[in-house]
């Protein structure tokens, strides 16, 4: 079969998914590979998942691996951390991150602590997927991005694609990950129909298994004057943002995280050495946040590089449900436009 | 026989869902370029019928020709997405 490989990679160079497609050709490829690895959630099974992110596995792997649940977040996510521990791979979605109220006994006290309150006499290798993500008028219970929630809390990987490419190859490294992962994707990037995704995410993603280690940020655009740092949705923000700034001269990197736990700290302080002038960004509330949490590692190893700094966030209120209000707080290309303008306004 | 003559058009009816009352949909993702080989069976672009979302597989191996509805794209029933040319 070995005469086939250079068509299959000629193919591979030519097609382009969505990311909600990377995600379940990443989880579908697993699936074949391993009998253990199997899905539980809300919707996942018949309904496809409300984002997309399980659409057609049902059909494949049937209802003992693809499994609808009651709406009883501590009763599956337990069960999937149950699983894990007697040697199986589940994937555990959340259908929105905002619901993490009522499961998070289960996430925080037993999916991120048990390898260590057993003394490693037992691993959790599942995944726990959530959706995340405004700007669609869903109101302060369906909207948030709860980033700072889960990197701060110590046990969990926390993984945030932005692009197909990416979700595929961090999803592979996912499953595969022997701890416990929280695998957080931005409702607006999934590019289904009636939610619009901007056109960055829908990227080339090869037909062959590949895998992104965690804690390697990468930078999606090169620049020399101005550092952007940020995740998911607001890696396409800010590359718009750097986009419009280019006629003006300003010359601007765009680090994209891919991970928050691990986080790729020396990325960072690498771009903030060569630029001086850091701009931090992120859909998250702004207050012991991703935010505060760059720039303190930034401070703490590289004071000397910092000359300025802004960052941009969700001010500290719920995310309003009235479209022109969601609007403003959720950051925009222009915001981090003028953010970028201002960090540089000393020069 | 002019090249024109062999190219075989993916016909938006021929994966319409059996359920849809409306004959109207738009294109909402490609996933294939103009001139990318494309095998019998893989997804070209996936459209929406009412609220459904529907792929749409190559009906043939060859190449993908032409495109003629664009992703935002509205059309009706029946109409010509793209052209294939066969292997």
């Amino acid at each position: 079969m070995a005469q086939e490989e250079p068509e299959r990679r000629g193919r591979q160079t030519d097609r382009s998914l969505t990311m909600s497609r990377a995600m379940v050709e990443a989880i579908a490829h697993e699936m074949r590979d391993d009998d253990e690895v199997f899905y539980m959630g809300e919707d996942v099974a018949d309904y496809g998942g409300i984002f997309d992110s399980t659409e057609g596995l049902l059909e494949e792997f049937g209802r003992d691996r693809i499994m609808d649940v009651p709406i009883s977040e501590t009763a599956y996510i337990g069960a999937a951390v149950g699983a894990a521990q007697a040697g199986m791979r589940p994937i555990a979605e959340l259908m929105f991150v905002d619901f993490f109220g009522v499961g998070m006994d289960q996430i925080y006290n037993q999916l991120a602590k048990n390898t260590y309150m057993s003394g490693g006499n037992v691993n959790v290798p599942m995944v726990l997927t959530a959706a995340v993500g405004g700007t669609y008028n869903d109101a302060a219970q369906h909207s948030q991005t709860l980033y700072g929630t889960f990197a701060h809390l110590p046990g969990m990987k926390v993984v945030v694609p932005s692009t197909a490419y990416d979700a595929k190859g961090l999803m592979h490294n996912a499953i595969r990950d022997d701890d416990p992962v929280v695998y957080l994707f931005h409702k607006r990037l999934m590019g289904i129909g009636w939610l619009p995704a901007p056109d960055g995410p829908k990227t080339g993603v090869p037909e062959d298994e590949y895998t992104i280690p965690f804690g390697s940020a990468d930078v999606k655009r090169e620049g020399a004057d101005v550092t952007v740092v940020t995740l998911g949705l607001h890696v396409h923000r800010a590359l718009e943002a750097a986009e419009s700034l280019d006629d003006d001269g300003i010359d601007v990197e765009v680090v994209d995280l891919r991970t928050l736990v691990p986080l790729d700290t020396e990325t960072v302080r690498e771009s903030v050495a060569k630029t001086g002038h850091l701009v931090v960004v992120d859909e998250d509330y702004q207050s012991y946040g991703v935010t505060s949490e760059i720039i303190a590692r930034v401070a703490e190893g590289g004071l000397d590089d910092l000359e300025a700094v802004e960052r941009v966030a969700v001010p500290d209120v719920p995310i309003p449900y009235a479209r022109p209000m969601e609007d403003e707080v959720v950051p925009d290309a222009d915001d981090i436009t003028n953010a970028i303008r201002t960090v540089r306004s000393n020069e | 026989m002019s090249a024109n003559d062999e190219r075989v058009a993916v016909d938006t009816a021929d994966v319409w869902p059996d359920d849809a009352d409306e004959d109207e949909g738009v294109v909402v993702n490609w996933f294939l370029s103009e001139g990318s080989r494309v095998e019998e069976g893989d997804a070209l672009c996936e459209y929406q019928v009412e609220k459904v979302s529907v792929d749409v597989p190559a009906p043939m191996t060859g190449t993908l020709d032409e495109i003629i509805l664009e992703e935002d794209d509205e059309f009706e029933r029946g109409d010509v997405l793209a052209w294939i040319r066969p292997e």
